[in-house]
């Protein structure tokens, strides 16, 4: 086992990712013998899958940001909602072009992480606090402004827009498995090879030694939840790409799907370490597992029961292995 | 003084690595103020925390009131009289002066708080000490000085027989310290025991009957107050150790320019109204006991903590003597300053992450080609830093948890010279480093004067500060006391100064 430990690739892409990238396989395989109709349907569930792996991967994405500065953003999955839903009612109500709808329901995402991060940075309100009104008043917002109507995105079918189903697939070819992976790849750059990352990564692990470098901690703290809203935004657009549909007052469970996935993946709830490919391998298992449960016949209850459970595992798993380390 | 109450008697406690009590001996009588005085470190407040069942002792005895005793813990030592009124005061702001004293151990009238009983209560403990304070006043709008008076009522209600004072006087002003030691001479008088700890000189000739002085975690002697000198007081407490090579003159030369001058700096409670100077390729101590206001005069220069007034200059590159504004530490790295803190866990290192990640810390723009950071040049920086400062690791990656005491300081010392700071402050430079390690920070530090950067170092160890200072700031309580060359410098006028409060 140690032996394996040191080997330099297993080391490069860390023990504890391997060790999920077989739960991700093995998981899989599960499904398919023990799932009746599984294997049978093709490609059906892995599509499905696909579909989730988007809007979740790069809420998960956003989220790594934020925790691995030891903060915390509850208000992702409703702030998404907000966004694609004030940009659907832009397009459905005041016939707006398109890609200024796309691009509003960025901006919202964007001016919820400004103003998150600005709260937590610059007025040390706990990120606890903050992203919970924040959660409310997306919700709240967003049912306001849409008067409380559920908004379409356009199909395919649609003569003008139907290209916008394009950003996820193109006669079958996975597209938006193609952005997501990119806009994982600049995540991982940002990280480790920015000086936003370095800062980030840094003040999460040791804010005071960093300010007392002479950084300007609150700035690259910020900065963390900027990425995460904008991340967000592009979040919403990946969920009516796939779901066509949304409707006020949801999108609390993706939180926790979210935060589920990043800390799985080993990024820790104290701050200061992170880890983009596992925040992706931990988005797959997530969103897998929730195909498979729905697969089952078993409903969202379960589901929410089966996040819950795996949040306390990833951030227990955390807490002990660093009690270990001290 | 009556009777004795109290007997210790080859109190010996140690921690892992740390001889902390080697058998020290305390007597103390009923109807005495006795003294406990000693350096930082000397081993005042262990003992007291032997004694009130806080830590366990290896060895010795403990006779109170003629009976072998110890306890386990602080309740047990109060059940049985002996009560410590601390430093920091542990009172809760919003509850009332009565709620505070009985706190924990209400009176009650079947389930419910007896609030008149409680009140009936403080009212006759203040009436004891001769005291004016409102039972139902909340606490948080006293002043400090009442504070600690209902500190003592509440000491003195669980019917105390030995009452410890820890610094009691730290935080009072001059009227409040009149009343505290009335109170004293009341408590006297009732035949209680009395230990006293202080730093002040002049409060000890006052107010106590004996001195009890400690040294290095052992007993030196105990004298009658009124019978001896300070300076008697003093040679105790410093003794006549051999310190490895001191300076015997300043390496800095006479007319050698101001790099840093501080003019009448205020910053809270800890810093009033310090001035001084820095030359290029100075080292200069900061001396003075616990609580002195070092690290705090240190923190407010390089604006890691807010200040209210006071001048800061800085040699520009034209080698003139700029202000400058200090508002955080952004400014002061800017202005070239590098500050090394005591606590390096909490405040120098990122211990989770690497050497070359520590190093570049401060200065990573000078790494960065717009967003990105040139890892391979940061690496070579990095290892540059590790050969010149003779860093132990096996390589740059190192995280710097992995790394003893001495090296990560000198990471810190690495970050700060990538940086090219011209002015450190090294607060407790070899604080938690080994004897070895010791003497390579302190040979790195000479080389860093010698080559023009300029220092100022915060040290606690009289040995440390006579050895490496060409010129030595001494402060107590707050103020700077005084300043000595080098060349007149011993360790008797050095706590002369260190004790003398200047109000």
């Amino acid at each position: 086992m140690e032996k394996i430990k040191q080997n330099p690739i297993v080391k490069k892409i860390g023990f504890n990712r391997i060790i999920l990238i077989c739960v991700l396989i093995l998981m899989y395989v599960a499904f398919c013998v023990g799932i009746k109709g599984f294997a049978a349907a093709g490609t059906k569930h892995l599509l499905n899958t696909m579909n989730y792996v988007y809007f979740l991967g790069f809420l998960s994405l956003g989220v790594t940001f934020v925790i691995a500065t030891g903060g915390i953003d509850f208000s992702i999955g409703p702030v998404m909602f907000c966004c694609a839903l004030v940009g659907g009612y832009c397009l459905n109500s005041y016939k707006m072009p398109l890609v200024a709808d796309i691009i509003i329901a960025i901006v919202i995402g964007l001016v919820f992480g400004i103003f998150n991060g600005y709260m937590v940075a610059y007025q040390k309100v706990p990120a606890f606090i903050i992203s919970m009104a924040s959660m409310n008043i997306a919700k709240g917002a967003a049912a306001v402004f849409t008067k409380t109507q559920s908004q379409s995105w356009p199909l395919s079918t649609d003569p003008v827009n139907g290209w916008f189903r394009n950003i996820i697939s193109v006669n079958g070819f996975p597209v938006g498995l193609v952005i997501f992976a990119i806009a994982a790849v600049i995540c991982g750059i940002i990280l480790y090879n920015t000086k936003m990352g370095r800062y980030i990564l840094c003040l999460g692990s040791n804010r005071e030694a960093v300010r007392l470098s002479g950084v300007n901690t609150k700035k690259w703290e910020m900065s963390a939840y900027v990425m995460c809203g904008l991340l967000t935004g592009i979040a919403a657009i990946f969920f009516v790409a796939a779901y066509t549909t949304v409707q006020p007052g949801y999108g609390d469970q993706y939180n926790n799907e979210a935060i589920a996935g990043c800390v799985m993946g080993g990024t820790s709830m104290v701050g200061g370490l992170a880890s983009i490919l596992g925040t992706v391998i931990g988005v797959f298992i997530i969103s897998l597992l929730q195909e498979g449960i729905l697969a089952l016949g078993l409903g969202k209850d379960i589901q929410l029961i089966v996040t819950g459970i795996i949040v306390i595992v990833a951030v227990y798993a955390d807490v002990t292995a660093r009690r270990r380390k001290n | 003084m009556g009777e004795v109450i109290l007997t210790m008697k080859g109190i010996d406690k140690s921690f892992p690595g740390v001889h902390a009590l080697d058998h020290v001996d305390l007597e103390v009588r009923a109807g005495e103020v006795h003294a406990l005085m000693g350096e930082n470190g000397a081993g005042k407040s262990t003992l007291m925390k032997v004694l009130t069942g806080i830590y366990k002792k290896d060895s010795g005895t403990i006779t109170y009131f003629g009976k072998e005793v110890e306890f386990h813990n602080t309740r047990e030592a109060q059940d049985a009289g002996v009560v410590i009124v601390h430093q920091e005061l542990n009172m809760v702001g919003d509850l009332t002066v009565a709620q505070n004293i009985f706190i924990g151990r209400e009176p009650k009238k079947g389930i419910r708080i007896d609030d008149k009983k409680m009140i009936e209560d403080s009212k006759k403990l203040f009436e004891r000490l001769k005291i004016d304070i409102n039972p139902r006043e909340k606490m948080k709008n006293l002043t400090v000085g009442k504070q600690q008076m209902c500190e003592i009522a509440k000491a003195i209600s669980h019917d105390c027989k030995l009452i410890i004072f820890d610094e009691p006087s730290a935080a009072l002003t001059e009227k409040e310290i009149d009343d505290l030691f009335k109170i004293i001479r009341d408590l006297r008088a009732q035949n209680m025991g009395i230990i006293y700890i202080s730093h002040r000189m002049d409060e000890i000739k006052v107010i106590t009957d004996r001195v009890t002085v400690m040294r290095d975690g052992g007993y030196v002697g105990t004298l009658i107050t009124k019978d001896s000198t300070k300076e008697d007081i003093i040679n105790m407490m410093v003794g006549r150790v051999i310190y490895e090579d001191p300076k015997t003159h300043s390496m800095c030369p006479p007319d050698a320019p101001v790099v840093l001058k501080v003019e009448h700096l205020n910053a809270g409670h800890m810093v009033q109204d310090v001035s001084f100077e820095l030359h290029k390729g100075e080292i200069l101590g900061f001396s003075g006991l616990m609580g002195a206001g070092r690290t705090e005069t240190a923190r407010a220069i390089f604006g890691a903590d807010p200040k209210q007034s006071g001048k800061i200059s800085i040699m520009g590159k034209d080698g003139q003597l700029h202000e400058v504004t200090i508002n955080n530490p952004q400014d002061a790295v800017k202005a070239g300053i590098g500050y090394l803190s005591e606590d390096r866990r909490r405040f120098g290192v990122v211990v989770q992450k690497s050497i070359i990640e520590n190093s570049t810390l401060a200065c990573l723009d000078d790494f960065a080609n717009g967003p990105f950071i040139n890892k391979a040049k940061e690496k070579k920086e990095t290892e540059r830093l590790i050969k010149e400062l003779a860093t132990k690791t096996p390589s740059a990656d190192q995280l710097v948890m992995n790394l003893s005491g001495g090296n990560q300081q000198k990471v810190v010392i690495a970050k700060w010279l990538i940086r090219n700071s011209d002015i450190l402050i090294f607060d407790e430079p070899t604080r938690g480093i080994d004897v070895g390690a010791k003497n390579e920070i302190y040979k790195l530090m000479n080389k860093l004067a010698s080559e023009g950067k300029s220092i100022i170092m915060i040290s606690s160890e009289m040995t440390e500060i006579l050895r490496m200072s060409d010129r030595i700031v001494v402060m107590c309580e707050g103020k700077k006391t005084g300043e000595i060359r080098i060349e007149e410098a011993t360790q008797e006028n050095i706590m002369d100064k260190a004790t003398r409060n200047i109000n």
